[in-house]
């Protein structure tokens, strides 16, 4: 299996291999955050911290314990879980400017941590020996690609996923209908914090060579960029918008020292044209079933509402 | 949900050309692929064009052409033209290690000089060692860069081989005694630059009698100094960047500190001069390469670097780059053979190779030894060499 999977990835281009992972580790970031941004609506600016604690956490679980690549994983998301639950509980009782404020403050600390901690090398940073695993690590990381996708769409239409819509509409309100509007927003922070830190594993051993200063406050507004790009609270958004993203730099890479001008210039044009993100507003769900012919589409639809309407009327006359 | 008709064509018009793009390097590259091949020895650069280290990155590329010009001019290796195949890295280490991968897997390039940066070095090592190509990196000093593997090298005078001859000359001919460390501890170039000054000065007769922290990005810096001041060093040592370095020298002369500076490249820059003022004069700066008193081979590359750039003198990062194509052809001429996999142990047998950055010798663990170790101390507004202080080769 391992030997058939291994000669897989080595049939594509190592270059395209590695943009594919670069995607699909941005995948898993974005889906995360728009978890807690785009689901919960809590703003966050420090994903990159979590990011970090996950990486760290894995580099260190395989060079001081050899632990198993896919234990490890679950293990280094639980921890991130964790962090992000103790630090959640106080800082998410705040809102909007102020919770922004506090996660931007959070991930810096995060940051100066562990550019001061022996074990993780300082600012020196560390290096992470390959997975302990037989199967190739870009079939590992779309593997938790498929599976948080998964995962992310029964959240999102189960009942804590509308409690969670229920907190982004109106925090009052969904409090005055029962729900307790602290634990929810914890338990979303939790499960974001834990792809983070699942993404920044896969991070650590792909790349080999991590150091703290590669999350600061950057790669968070890259990540929250990915979101808002591909429409806040919508899977297939998040999903669209981190593979643009991750991948624009190296597809623009014809144009020489134009492409950073380019990248600006095609999310300046993204926000003025689609300011609710490329899927911000579409159901993705239907849209496919719409094309299949499984459902009526919303013309179809909208005639029908028009003929019932101004049926009886016709009737009459 | 319907389009705009401005979104639909904006749309179509970045996907027209992201299509022709496309295209266009579809058509040319079945066409060029085996021509280039047959008659092109293709190295490439790994580095940043644009962003915050483009300052290394710029000039190592204009020495590799520089050096690529002057072998084809000469014939080529092997009978083969050089050709240097550029990318930009932005300083980043997920796109250095993409670029490293086109590089290697689209280019085809037979060896790789850069990244001038340790981080994304560590980065695209890994990628080179499993691939099998040559890996040299012009610039990367810190540890754990040819721990990666047979196929990968480095150029640059070490700070493990170029403090220890710094402190032989503080000690023996300016009879420091008393040193201050300071240290930017979110800088890893720092952190690590510390460590081996630290390690180097034991049992040296040199006292450490101040180790202070600062960080990157930092403007008041009177708490460490007056620390410092209190101990009365002969000199402080910084192992940061010029910025930080001149806004300390700044505050030391405030606060009527007599001693001077004493850094690496990371102090190497006209801003330096231009921030620190009157403050940082006689403030030293080691590093591997000075166009004062050069050797026959660097006076004739700084005469033809002048010749292409308007009169401007090249600077360290050029000097490498340049050494780097050098010593690759030069590695490939003696193993008659420009397959990674036969020219590797070609530089590993380089040996008092006398490039213009100084006589490089790669020792048996792959580590580069270099000298001389040129001592720039500024002088009346300007870096002037104060001393050229020799390396044991061994």
């Amino acid at each position: 299996m391992g030997d058939f999977l291994l000669l897989l990835t080595g049939s594509i281009n190592p270059y395209y291999l590695q943009i594919i992972v670069n995607i699909g580790i941005g995948i898993i970031l974005a889906l995360g955050l728009n978890v807690i941004t785009g689901l919960t609506g809590q703003l966050s600016l420090g994903h990159a911290a979590f990011m970090s604690i996950g990486a760290f956490t894995s580099a260190l679980l395989t060079i001081k314990l050899g632990m198993p690549f896919f234990a490890n994983l679950v293990l280094t998301g639980f921890i991130t879980a964790g962090v992000a639950a103790l630090i959640g509980l106080p800082i998410l009782r705040l809102t909007g400017d102020y919770l922004a404020i506090c996660t931007l403050g959070f991930a810096e600390i995060v940051k100066v941590v562990f550019l001061n901690l022996d074990i993780t090398n300082k600012a020196l940073g560390l290096t992470v020996p390959s997975a302990i695993t037989a199967v190739p690590m870009p079939i590992v990381v779309w593997l938790v690609v498929l599976l948080t996708i998964i995962c992310v769409t029964f959240i999102h239409s189960s009942r804590f996923g509308r409690a969670l819509m229920a907190v982004r509409g109106d925090e009052i309100a969904a409090e005055a209908m029962g729900i307790n509007v602290t634990l929810y927003k914890v338990q979303s922070f939790a499960i974001g914090a834990f792809l983070a830190g699942v993404g920044g594993g896969l991070y650590a051993h792909f790349m080999g060579y991590i150091n703290p200063s590669d999350f600061g406050f950057l790669k968070s507004v890259d990540i929250l960029s990915m979101i808002v790009l591909g429409g806040l609270g919508s899977i297939t958004g998040s999903v669209i918008g981190a593979s643009i993203l991750s991948a624009a730099p190296e597809f623009l890479r014809f144009m020489a020292s134009y492409r950073m001008l380019v990248y600006g210039g095609l999310l300046v044009c993204m926000m003025i044209f689609r300011p609710n993100g490329l899927m911000g507003g579409i159901n993705f769900t239907s849209l496919v079933l719409r094309t299949l012919g499984r459902k009526p589409h919303l013309k179809t639809i909208m005639e029908q509402k028009t003929a019932e309407t101004s049926g009886p009327c016709n009737g009459d006359t | 949900m319907s389009f705009k008709k401005s979104t639909v064509l904006l749309l179509s018009a970045v996907l027209a050309l992201s299509v022709t793009a496309g295209c266009k390097k579809k058509e040319g590259a079945p066409a060029d692929a085996p021509k280039a091949a047959a008659d092109t020895i293709k190295i490439g650069f790994l580095g940043a064009l644009t962003g915050d280290v483009a300052m290394f990155g710029k000039p190592t590329l204009e020495g590799m052409k520089m050096a690529a010009e002057e072998l084809n001019a000469a014939g080529g290796v092997l009978g083969k033209k050089i050709e240097i195949v550029e990318a930009d890295n932005r300083g980043d280490k997920q796109e250095g290690a993409s670029v490293t991968q086109k590089l290697i897997s689209r280019d085809n390039v037979i060896a790789i000089v850069g990244d001038p940066t340790t981080g994304i070095t560590k980065v695209a090592a890994p990628i080179a060692q499993k691939a099998q190509v040559v890996l040299l990196s012009a610039g990367a000093t810190g540890p754990g860069v040819v721990e990666n593997g047979d196929f990968i090298f480095r150029n640059t005078l070490l700070d493990s081989v170029a403090i220890p001859a710094c402190i032989d000359f503080f000690a023996n001919d300016l009879k420091y005694k008393k040193v201050a460390i300071i240290t930017s501890d979110n800088n890893d170039y720092s952190v690590g630059f510390s460590q081996t000054f630290r390690d180097a000065a034991k049992g040296k007769g040199i006292t450490i009698v101040a180790d202070e922290k600062i960080k990157d990005g930092d403007k008041d810096f009177s708490g460490q100094v007056t620390n410092i001041k209190a101990k009365k060093p002969d000199v402080i040592f910084f192992s940061g960047y010029y910025t930080e370095g001149a806004l300390i020298m700044k505050e030391a002369r405030k606060q009527g500190v007599k001693a001077n500076m004493f850094g690496g490249d990371g102090l190497f820059s006209p801003e330096f001069i231009k921030l620190g003022g009157s403050a940082v004069e006689g403030s030293m700066s080691a590093l591997g390469f000075s166009p004062e008193q050069a050797s026959p081979e660097t006076a004739k590359f700084i005469e033809s670097f002048k010749k292409k750039f308007a009169d401007q003198l090249p600077g360290l990062f050029d000097a490498q780059g340049y050494d780097g194509v050098m010593m690759i052809a030069d590695a490939i001429k003696r193993a008659n053979s420009a397959d990674p996999k036969v020219f590797k142990a070609a530089v590993a047998q380089t040996k008092n190779f006398k490039g213009v950055s100084g006589t490089i010798t790669i020792r048996d663990n792959r580590e580069p030894i270099k000298s001389p170790l040129c001592l720039l101390a500024v002088k009346d507004g300007k870096f002037a060499l104060k001393a050229k202080v020799p390396v044991k080769m061994d």
